[in-house]
């Protein structure tokens, strides 16, 4: 795909809720400490799934909405609450209370608001009278319902796209919203991603036999047997540089998305897609591989999914590779789905300005395939361009190019 | 928005008239609405009506044949059916599709069935639910599988909303195209019918007919087609009355330019109570037709504004007048557009 502009985007506030922890602070010093974040989930039932462990967020007791009323409570979404979570702490960091001034809202999911679904789905099956409340569970299993709650948060009112391109959502979002920039379409755009928890995806991810039996995923491990279910959220608020108020954490500094027509749910092995977004994400970065000081990687943890990744940062990056500096933040928090390329975006955001590398966690003998510096321990580093993976069910690839922004 | 001056090269549909564009502005322009049929649910009946329309059995010439399609769901077959119409529409050949060809797809409940299946064998037992099953319901399984048959390994998405999100998709194609990102895109919107979305839509009204069906446009910058002249919105409301505020905002600007000189096609289905804001938005207009699709097929949910911009992109052929298109969703935004030939 050609690069549309090589026009920098400045990310100037950036929220995200993860499960090891909420907000910027909490999530650095667990990432600084190597923790992982894995426990038995109590959302729903697991006992007949092989999986029974995941990446859980402890959400605060009192409900981050303020003006849905008690009876439309029960509606919002786990991943909504998350997402507006994440959203407050962006624009707190951009020096905002409200979101007067943004033109759009891009945000990536792969479930939505699954869980209302289910609940729709069980009423359903179970009485064959009308259930009033059966209303409310129809209109809020729509995210666009879902987001309307937030908008009505801030009394903001402008355009919301709902991005659903699978474990790539968020990252597509995010360079969604950078696109919408470059082209002179918005100013201002909050970007992200987020998902749940909910008990169809986790027994479908089971069912697969994709996640890890001992629910602890060992990304780029020679024996690594699976992932590991997660959920979060994580915003930035991205805005052109002639209108930006505040000072800027970085820079979404390129973009780019293909399809791997492989399969629909198994990576081609040589990881051709990637290779394409990666080489056209750096050339709208203006950046060479040799340059690139971090990547998050897609890095599930199935043997699937790892080798191509390798094999594709292999044949992108050429004799460089052995110096890029690689992990999988999954290791440690899970697979967020359709909230994963936003949070590990903002992770290489955080990275880029606290100077320091995450590293893939639970790796006991690394895989022949990689050839990268595969980072095993959270370390101090200096880095000017960070790029994130992220790859979906259905052959969605994305790459985020980030840049730091001199102090 | 990005959208205007971009042209509707090739239009295709399926819908509850057929498999065709040609079948639903028949049946459309008729203006007698399609037969509908009880909705049948497992177990036991329900104590209330429940009507669908749904889209009749594929006629074998629209068959499609590919690894990909042989466990598909039916909003995937039916988007198939719509792009490889739009195509030929367009003058491409549809067995080699043009190189640089983009996806946007647009949906609003997804692909219900599998999902419907995939979470009882679940609650029954969920070691043995079916993990070729799973991988159908995700939201973007219908456009990989459109770009695996149609063999595009570039920019593919699906967005997720209102059916009037398709103006989203609209304007992200003109940028794609206009950016070199792709050449030509199709954007495709859909939706496939179940028990649980046909009942859910009663909950809303006890009249509502579910239908479904597929919309597909070829999109590009250049070549003959229906020039995307003027959108109006999005105008963003949080609350039904703000809506029929937007509506009537929406309108006023539509009305000065075109009254008495086009075609109207509207979102009414027929309903009184639902119709209210928009019939009284549109009231103090003279059109030259006025065109309301879900009167006749039904609700089409996600794939409603798709069937309202292929309609309108024939009528503007045919007529060679503009063609205003009213969207005024239901619970995020309004939008209007104008086709022009």
């Amino acid at each position: 795909m050609p690069s549309p502009s090589r026009q920098r985007i400045a990310i100037t506030g950036a929220g995200i809720v993860s499960p090891l922890g909420i907000g910027w602070q909490a999530n650095e010093q667990s990432l600084a400490a190597d923790r992982i974040a894995f426990r038995p989930v109590d959302l729903f039932d697991t006992s007949a799934l092989i999986a029974k462990t995941a990446g859980v967020v402890d959400l605060p007791e009192e409900t981050p909405f303020l003006r849905v009323p008690a009876h439309k409570q029960p509606f919002i979404d786990r991943g909504t609450q998350m997402l507006l979570i994440a959203i407050r702490e962006a624009l707190a960091q951009a020096g905002r209370h409200d979101m007067q001034g943004i033109d759009a809202m891009v945000i990536g999911t792969s479930a939505g608001a699954m869980p209302l679904g289910e609940a729709y789905f069980e009423k359903a099956r179970h009485g064959t009278s009308r259930i009033p409340s059966q209303l409310s569970r129809a209109e809020y299993y729509q995210q666009q319902r879902q987001m309307t709650s937030i908008a009505t948060e801030f009394d903001w009112r402008g355009p919301v796209v709902i991005v659903s391109n699978a474990c790539a959502s968020g990252a597509n979002a995010i360079g969604w919203a950078a696109d919408m920039i470059r082209s002179g379409r918005a100013k201002r755009v909050l970007a992200g991603g987020y998902d749940a928890l909910a008990r169809l995806v986790f027994a479908g991810f089971d069912s697969l036999h994709a996640l890890a039996p001992s629910g602890i995923p060992r990304p780029f491990d020679a024996q690594r047997d699976g992932l590991a279910l997660g959920e979060g959220a994580a915003v930035m608020l991205l805005e052109a540089e002639d209108v930006r108020r505040s000072d800027a954490l970085g820079d979404v500094a390129g973009y780019s998305t293909a399809t791997d027509l492989h399969h629909l749910t198994q990576p081609d092995p040589e990881g051709k897609a990637a290779i394409r977004t990666m080489t056209a994400a750096c050339a709208q970065a203006g950046v060479s591989p040799d340059q690139i000081g971090y990547i998050n990687s897609h890095g599930t943890g199935t043997p699937f999914n790892d080798v191509a990744e390798a094999a594709a940062i292999a044949a992108w990056a050429g004799d460089a590779v052995k110096h890029i500096p690689v992990s999988s933040t999954k290791s440690a928090m899970g697979h967020l789905l359709g909230g994963a390329g936003a949070v590990e975006a903002v992770i290489c955001l955080m990275a880029l300005q606290g100077q320091w590398l995450p590293a893939s966690l639970n790796v006991r003998e690394v895989d022949p395939a990689v050839h990268f510096d595969l980072v095993r321990q959270f370390r101090r580093a200096s880095l000017q361009y960070a790029l994130t993976n992220s790859f979906g069910f259905g052959g969605t690839n994305a790459t985020l190019v980030m840049e730091r922004r001199a102090a | 928005m990005n959208a205007q001056n971009i042209r509707i090269r090739g239009v295709g549909a399926v819908s509850a008239a057929g498999w065709s564009a040609a079948a639903m502005q028949q049946a459309v322009r008729a203006g007698k609405p399609l037969p509908s049929a009880k909705c049948t649910r497992p177990g036991d009946d329900r104590t209330w009506p429940c009507e669908t329309r749904l889209v009749p059995a594929v006629p074998p010439e629209k068959i499609t044949r590919h690894p990909r399609l042989r466990r598909s769901s039916a909003i995937t077959r039916y988007s198939v059916s719509a792009a490889l119409e739009a195509l030929a529409d367009a003058g491409h050949n549809p067995a080699a599709p043009p190189r640089g060809l983009g996806i946007l797809f647009v949906m609003m409940n997804g692909c219900v069935n599998y999902t419907g299946r995939f979470y009882h064998e679940v609650l029954q037992n969920p070691a043995q639910a079916s993990p070729l099953i799973f991988p159908e319901t995700v939201f973007n399984a219908p456009a990989s599988h459109i770009a695996s048959f149609l063999g595009i390994d570039g920019a593919v998405s699906t967005l997720v909303g209102s059916p009037n999100s398709i103006m989203e998709a609209l304007d992200t194609a003109a940028f794609w195209i206009s950016s070199g990102v792709v050449e030509e895109c199709l954007v495709i919107a859909a939706e496939e019918c179940d028990w649980l979305s046909a009942e859910a839509l009663t909950y809303y009204h006890p009249k509502h007919i579910a239908s479904e069906g597929a919309g597909a446009l070829l999109l590009s910058a250049t070549g003959d087609g229906m020039l995307m002249s003027e959108i109006l919105g999005p105008m963003s409301y949080l609350s039904w009355s703000e809506r029929g505020t937007l509506l009537a905002e929406l309108a006023a600007e539509t009305r000065v330019k075109f009254n008495g000189n086009a075609t109207l096609i509207d979102d009414r289905s027929g309903i009184v109570r639902l119709d209210r804001a928009e019939t009284a938005a549109w009231s103090g207009v003279s059109w030259n037709a006025v065109l309301s699709p879900k009167k006749v097929l039904g609700e089409s949910m996600g794939a409603a504004s798709a069937l309202q911009l292929v309609l309108g992109t024939l009528a503007a052929r045919e007529t060679q007048q503009p063609v205003v298109i009213s969207m005024p969703g239901t619970n995020t935004a309004a939008y209007a557009c104008v086709l022009t030939p």
